[in-house]
């Protein structure tokens, strides 16, 4: 039963994450006073492109193909790492938080690595920047994380949301506060969103991941923008697990799942929400104060860590 | 009425997180209207507080602190200040000595000696270390804001916040001063504002900008 609840929390972050996407950019063309794409219309891309022809350039490697496929796989066996429905997660209990971070810095390796084997210009200059925000981003996603794991005293994720459910709501400590503004910037970050980076730029200059996928077409294309979409859900997903993890399934019974889905439904729906209100009202960052946001995010993951010392 | 007071003593609890936060936020923050925004959020949060102890103790005297930090911290003074920022017609930025992140850094920095700071007195005398921390972790980032920051009006968001940080000081140690003693300290603060709002417009006729850094030549 626990196995099967577990496969289906997978299945559901991984359909559903280009879902959240659409809706995304349904909330963003509202407040913009436009109509909007259709929330399906991301089904509908990566349907399209799937049927379509995978174009290799001439000079790329063998790795060009392989790293869509490496991406992807990485993405999902990070994903499978997330409660969602209840306090546990497919593998769950084989790694900790660690594990979940190195995962998804190898999907991001593989990346930029078939960004720069592709061999255009954009390509390289979209790889060098998102290795910078990558590398920037590793340093609070893990100090944050490794706070909320000293005051729950485990490492693991599972175990993380499990001791907070067995706190009350609102029993706020500064470690929370902190780790949790700081994972939010770096959520941010990572997911290449608006302060960061736009994901509906048309501009190759200012691009960052997507001028890294420039190269990229057909099902390889596809592959990566729904391991991208993923990326988002899991982050977010993350973040819900962590900070409010109540509501989830405390029983395996059907009463308790469809519970764990409205609640998951209504906390995802906030932050999807307030992210596209946050999209449509600030600008993107100059290049150069990126360092300076994550620096920011950093010092608050820092202070996080540090006040674990005082908590109570 | 059990509601109320489980609310109001959770208020309590977690009003000191979001005082940190909005320390460390108006420390990186790179426009002048952002940290006035943040500032008057602040203020929200310690209204929040006196409320919240006033239905705790039952004191008709700090509703009344409450309604009026309400009107002069969290309207009346943004408000001025926010005229004043953009009436000057000069760049929106803070024009910082430091980065954001250098001063984010600096802002945990302070918080963490805050925090060890107090620690004893806490014991000592029985009394909420997290809110002591605030307090004085506000006082010490008004501080450098003031130091740090070159522009004039930035120095008093500064001030302002380390005021705030007196003001919380003296209510989590006395349970609040006397009504008449608040009501004179907010009178002065707002006089004190409206001054230095005037001030600064002289400033900026008189040099054409209003980075205090460069007034130095002003020394006989």
């Amino acid at each position: 039963m626990t196995l099967t609840v577990d496969v289906i929390q997978l299945l559901l972050l991984i359909s559903v994450a280009p879902l959240l996407r659409g809706i995304i950019g349904r909330v963003k063309a509202r407040i913009q006073n436009r109509r909007g794409a259709s929330v399906f219309r991301p089904y509908a891309d990566l349907r399209k492109l799937f049927r379509k022809e995978d174009l290799v350039p001439s000079t790329a490697s063998f790795l060009f193909r392989f790293c869509p496929v490496i991406l992807f796989a990485a993405t999902l066996a990070a994903a499978a790492f997330v409660p969602v429905l209840h306090a546990s997660s497919l593998l769950g209990n084989t790694g900790d938080f660690i594990l979940l971070v190195y995962l998804l810095a190898l999907a991001r390796f593989f990346l930029v690595l078939g960004a720069m084997d592709g061999g255009s210009s954009f390509g390289g200059m979209g790889a060098s920047r998102e290795a910078l925000v990558s590398t920037l981003a590793e340093a609070p996603l893990l100090l944050g994380l490794l706070a909320i794991a000293i005051v729950a005293h485990s490492a693991s994720i599972a175990s993380i949301v499990q001791w907070t459910i067995a706190r009350q709501p609102f029993e706020l400590s500064p470690v929370h506060a902190f780790a949790f503004v700081a994972l939010a910037m770096v959520t941010i970050a990572e997911t290449g969103r608006v302060p960061i980076d736009n994901p509906a730029t048309h501009l190759e200059l200012t691009m960052i991941h997507e001028a890294m996928v420039l190269e990229y077409s057909g099902p390889s294309l596809a592959l990566i923008e729904w391991a991208n979409a993923i990326k988002l859900t899991l982050m977010f997903t993350l973040l819900i697990a962590i900070f409010a993890p109540w509501g989830v399934a405390a029983s395996l019974s059907f009463f308790g799942i469809v519970i764990a889905v409205a609640a998951f439904s209504v906390k995802m729906a906030i932050l999807i929400v307030s992210l596209a209100a946050l999209e449509s009202s600030v600008a993107k960052l100059r290049m150069y104060m990126v360092p300076e946001y994550l620096g920011v995010a950093c010092a608050l993951s820092v202070l996080a860590v540090v006040f674990t010392a005082f908590a109570r | 009425m059990g509601l109320v007071v489980i609310a109001a003593a959770k208020t309590l609890a977690s009003s000191a997180v979001f005082l940190f936060i909005t320390v460390l936020l108006i420390a990186s923050a790179k426009r002048t209207i952002t940290c006035i925004t943040l500032f008057a959020a602040q203020c929200v949060i310690i209204t929040a507080q006196i409320v919240a102890m006033a239905c705790l103790r039952r004191s008709g005297e700090a509703v009344a602190v409450a309604v009026m930090v309400l009107l002069v911290k969290v309207v009346a003074i943004p408000y001025a200040l926010l005229r004043v920022s953009t009436g000057l017609k000069v760049s929106p930025k803070v024009s910082s000595a430091t980065t954001p992140a250098q001063s984010a850094f600096i802002a945990a920095a302070l918080i963490l000696l805050a925090f060890a700071v107090v620690q004893p007195y806490a014991r000592d005398f029985a009394l909420d270390s997290q809110m002591l921390a605030a307090a004085t972790a506000m006082v010490l980032t008004g501080g450098f804001l003031m130091v740090s920051r070159r522009k004039a009006l930035m120095q008093v968001v500064g001030l302002l916040v380390l005021e705030n940080g007196i003001f919380l000081l003296a209510l989590t140690t006395t349970f609040g001063m006397p009504l008449v003693i608040e009501m004179g300290i907010f009178f002065d603060l707002l006089i004190w504002v409206l001054l230095v709002g005037v001030f600064i417009f002289r400033i900026r006729e008189t040099f054409a900008h209003v980075d205090v850094s460069r007034l130095r030549r002003l020394r006989g």
